[in-house]
């Protein structure tokens, strides 16, 4: 079956819908290309992007739709005529039929390109737009039209001025909805495909850029822009995108966070720095880029600069550093030490991204470190206790001899035990652990534990096993 | 005119990781300090090699003492490997060694190229007094190393490498450490290190405590009789003697 028809195959009399057999018979020439419609989806989500150069917000109407919002942008490319005009040069450059519609509402925006009507109509036209027009238009079920259809309803004009009451009650509120959506006298939102940055500054280019310096001159001019809107409503960014429109049509958005509320261009521009130099795949420009945004994809409210008083200023080159470092091998790589409340040794310390803010919670370790006496906790803990084999070994006790990593290990002095409770409110808490600070003949300090107690030992089962959890200096 | 250009000469002559000033950070052991000129310099390189894989956590320990003797922001960068072999730096251990872990950034890196990279953008950051760099087994390109020591010497921050074994490679390093546990019967953390490179200076070695109370690391000598322990020295051909 044929699903779709380009505009020679229409003047030929085929539809979507004709059988393929039937349609070669017709004409026993065509060209006909299997129907994909992963790549059609991924087509229209490419096209969404682009679109994105003229407005923000860019909503799909899939399977074959886009709805672009233009309010308050069209000026910038001379008026919503000359901007539809744009698009459809674009489009039609890159080989793509279009029919573009610009309308008051989404309802009438959608008859109109659909339908036949496309072109500009003004606001308040929308009745003149509709009237004409089949009610598959206004977006209704199929089973609704049939059934309108019945009663001799076929065109949006038939039904625009009959009684709202008795329509309502026959054929369901859908039918009133949408004609009041589309007439624009009930508010329809569009729900945009990307969340909509809180803050934009863009650029368009005579000449394509196509160098790395120029993007980067780009980036940092386009926040200097940013930075005078986020001074005036007392924020700063901490998640930043920068997009780049290639003159073919490809978008390529790379986007970097920071660490703390971020103004200052020049930082700003260092973070492009390294995200550029980290990107696996080069800035692959084309034949260049000819526009340019940065937009604020998150802001948080940033206390005015302090000049001049001190200590901050540490904490400053830090987070610069700790920035520079997640652009370039990723926010998970770049850690920093947090204290968590838990008495589970794998728990109660964790490393978190630096970037992550919140607080660390080392005071209130300490004072509970001092408060229960705690005893000392190894230097380094592996990820995952590791099992030993225990050689020789008194009940409640710690081994006398026990084999790591294939060594034997010899036990000439041992701490303990230091009971450690398992997570019992938990299903995956695992038994009760007893710790062990032991030497060995050469020095080795290890931190041991067993899993489980001999007293919980079912007659018969097998004994507790051990583990080393982490090694002291 | 001649003088004026000799003192610049010997200027430029001076390898870098030698400068004088403020810049040595004693140890607090008066025999290691008297050794090391004052103690370990800054804005130098120094290389900290476990003597085998069980010992890592003992060269940690010295790595840590030392950091907090630097007391400052310290960023740790560890190869992926080392992590998984001889386990994370875990704060609460750190803590009690005086390395404030709310201080502390860990760094994970996948490669080689990376860790160093990461080590040299650190040692160029005005707040970082100390940056170490964990990596496992495998040779250290020596143009690696002098450009470390090159950004040590620009901020006067302490590059330290800590290895999972002795390398082999011939360093830059302003000093080589080996430092491997000691026995202790509990007491205090204590290691073994044996300086095997001093530019500055004669070698030694010395059984070092990490003194929790006075933060600083303490001459252990008189806790035992040092037995000279066997001279494992894999970084250096044998010197046999022809028959």
């Amino acid at each position: 079956m044929l699903t779709a028809v380009d505009d020679v195959a229409a003047r030929l009399g085929l539809a979507a819908g004709l059988a393929l057999t039937q349609a070669r018979a017709m004409h026993p020439a065509l060209d006909v290309v299997p129907e994909d419609a992963n790549a059609d989806a991924q087509l229209l989500d490419h096209i969404a992007d682009w679109c994105l150069r003229y407005t923000p917000l860019v909503a799909c109407d899939a399977p074959d739709g886009l709805l672009l919002d233009i309010t308050g942008c069209a000026h910038l490319y001379g008026g919503e005529k000359a901007l539809a005009a744009d698009l459809s040069a674009r489009l039609a450059r890159a080989g793509l039929a279009c029919s573009i519609a610009v309308a008051g509402s989404i309802g009438a925006g959608f008859a109109a390109a659909r339908y036949g009507a496309a072109g500009h109509h003004a606001n308040g036209e929308e009745r003149k737009l509709l009237a004409p027009l089949p009610l598959a238009a206004l977006r209704l079920d199929a089973a609704v039209v049939a059934s309108l259809a019945r009663v001799g309803l076929k065109q949006v004009g038939d039904i625009i001025d009959l009684p709202r009451a008795p329509l309502t009650a026959r054929f369901g509120g859908q039918v009133v909805r949408q004609l009041d959506r589309a007439l624009a006298l009930e508010d329809e939102p569009l729900t945009p495909r990307l969340p909509v940055a809180p803050y934009v500054a863009e650029q368009r280019f005579p000449e394509p850029i196509a160098r790395e310096e120029d993007v980067l001159v780009v980036a940092e001019r386009l926040a200097q822009q940013l930075k005078l809107a986020l001074e005036r409503r007392g924020d700063g960014a901490r998640r930043i995108e920068l997009t780049l429109f290639r003159t073919d049509g490809a978008v390529r958005r790379i986007a970097a966070g920071t660490s703390r509320p971020l103004r200052d261009p020049a930082e700003i521009r260092a973070l492009f720095v390294e995200r550029l130099a980290a990107l696996a795949d080069a800035l692959d420009p084309g034949f260049g880029f000819d526009m340019a945004r940065l937009s604020v994809l998150i802001a948080e409210p940033c206390a005015p600069e302090q000049i001049g008083i001190g200590g901050g200023d540490e904490a400053k080159e830090m987070n610069r550093l700790v920035d520079r470092l997640s652009a370039r091998l990723g926010g998970q790589r770049v850690r920093r030490l947090i204290a968590q409340d838990s008495h589970l040794p794998e728990i109660a310390a964790a490393a978190v991204p630096a970037q992550a803010t919140g607080t660390d919670g080392w005071a209130t370790f300490r004072a509970y470190r001092t408060e229960i006496e705690m005893a000392p906790r190894p230097l380094r803990l592996f990820a995952r206790p590791e099992p030993i084999e225990t050689v020789a070994e008194v009940p409640d006790g710690p081994p006398l001899r026990f084999r790591w990593r294939r060594a034997l290990h010899e036990v000439v002095f041992a701490d303990g035990p230091e009971r450690i409770e398992g997570a019992w409110w938990s299903e995956h808490g695992g038994p009760a652990r007893d710790y062990f600070r032991v030497e060995d003949k050469s020095g080795l300090r290890f931190w041991l534990f067993r899993a489980g107690l001999y007293r919980d030992l079912a007659p018969g089962g097998l004994a507790p096993a051990w583990f080393v959890h982490g090694m002291f200096a | 005119m001649i003088e004026e250009l000799r003192q610049r000469l010997r200027g430029l002559e001076r390898p870098p990781g030698l400068e004088d000033g403020p810049a040595a950070l004693p140890l607090g052991a008066a025999a290691v300090d008297r050794v090391l000129g004052g103690g370990l310099m800054r804005g130098a390189l120094h290389e900290i090699a476990a003597a085998g894989e069980a010992h890592v956590a003992a060269a940690t320990g010295f790595v840590a003492g030392v950091a907090a003797l630097a007391s400052q922001w310290t960023v740790w960068v560890a190869e992926d490997m080392a992590a998984l072999e001889s386990g994370a730096p875990y704060g609460p251990g750190l803590d009690a060694f005086g390395v404030a872990p709310e201080r502390l950034t860990t760094v994970a890196v996948a490669q080689r190229r990376d860790l160093l990279w990461v080590m040299e953008e650190a040692l160029r950051c005005r707040a970082v007094a100390c940056v170490i760099g964990e990596m496992r087994h495998g040779a250290l390109d020596a143009v690696a190393v002098r450009r470390l020591s090159l950004a040590a010497t620009d901020t006067g921050a302490l590059a330290l490498i800590l290895r999972a074994a002795p390398g082999d490679d011939a360093s830059t390093a302003a000093t080589r450490w080996i430092v491997s546990a000691a026995a202790a019967d509990g007491a205090e953390p204590r290691v073994l290190a044996q300086l095997v490179r001093n530019r500055r200076g004669p070698r030694g070695q010395w059984i070092l405590e990490w003194s929790d109370s006075d933060g600083r690391f303490t001459c252990a000598a008189h806790a035992q009789p040092v037995a000279l322990p066997p001279r494992h020295r894999p970084h250096r051909p044998v010197a046999r003697s022809v028959a």
